[in-house]
């Protein structure tokens, strides 16, 4: 369910992508967000487990990842973004640039698997 | 090195054999988790120095990590339940292997210490995992201790498949 102003601020993106003039008309609307701050969205890695497994996120928007367990983990996706060891309790902030699907692994467990979507 | 895997194996198949004649309490369990834990942070320390190639030290040195910060847990959590941890047969077959191990590891250098360090990281990965699923979780009598062990235990599996990649690479 989406609101009167999120329905607005879509159409205004639509419209800047098929006449990419128009845009300047609306610079705030770029990050997705109609109140003009793109939004944070938090991951919890937990038991070996990101959560949520698959984030879907806006371009400009940042993703914080938060370590749970008791020791490091990494959230990395080979030749796109690497955040090297997350310590027990620490977190890591990457800001989603690049529209793309981008699966990660930990790569000291690589048993530990996500998906980050940039719209 | 066949050995040492017959060591592993009797100290868990203690603790299996366990189920059928006296299941482990939960002061027991905790005793085991801690042993566990230790036995492989030990042989671990050794393998970051000893390790001969960096994939080796790497691995040493995150089972030094994973491993401490699992104890770190296990000991807030017995301290916050006010349980105290209880020697039992299998934490001392796990500590007496755990030895054997080392001593053996320390008379070996090079592509030698490697492949029996790895080796028996892979035997006694699969020993604790079999512990786990066979009598550490379904005798764990409290919830949080049944938790911990339950969130843990995917790192024994990465550890594993970690270990076993290392293996066929030898
Ligand atoms: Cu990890």
């Amino acid at each position: 369910m989406r609101t009167r102003t999120q329905r607005l601020a879509l159409a205004l993106i639509c419209a800047g992508a098929l006449f990419p003039g128009a845009a300047t008309y609306a610079p705030g609307t770029a990050g997705g967000a109609s109140a003009g701050k793109p939004a944070t969205h938090s991951v919890v890695i937990d038991g070996l487990k990101y959560d949520p497994e698959t984030l879907t996120v806006k371009r400009g928007e940042t993703v914080i990842w938060t370590n749970k367990d008791p020791f490091p983990h990494t959230v990395t996706a080979q030749g796109k973004f690497d955040s090297h060891d997350i310590a027990a309790g620490g977190s890591w902030k990457y800001v989603a640039r690049t529209a793309g699907e981008y699966s990660y692994i930990c790569t000291l467990h690589p048993n530990m698997k996500g998906m980050l979507r940039v719209e | 090195m066949k050995n040492i895997g017959i060591v592993v194996a009797t100290a868990l198949l203690l603790a299996a054999g366990g189920v059928a004649a006296q299941a482990p309490n939960d002061a027991q369990i905790a005793h085991i988790v801690v042993t566990a834990n230790q036995v492989d942070i030990d042989a671990g320390k050794l393998a970051e120095k000893m390790g001969s190639t960096k994939d080796v030290r790497d691995f040493g040195k995150q089972m030094v990590t994973d491993h401490s910060g699992v104890n770190k847990q296990a000991v807030a959590l017995v301290t916050k339940l006010k349980v105290k941890p209880e020697d039992n047969p299998t934490s001392q077959s796990l500590k007496s292997g755990g030895e054997a191990n080392l001593k053996n590891l320390k008379t070996l250098k090079g592509n030698a210490f490697d492949k029996a360090y790895i080796d028996h990281e892979v035997a006694y990965h699969e020993q604790v995992l079999d512990a786990v699923d066979k009598t550490l979780l379904p005798s764990a009598k409290n919830e949080e201790l049944k938790a911990l062990i339950t969130k843990v235990r995917p790192a024994f599996v990465a550890h594993l498949e970690h270990a076993k990649m290392l293996q066929s690479k030898m």
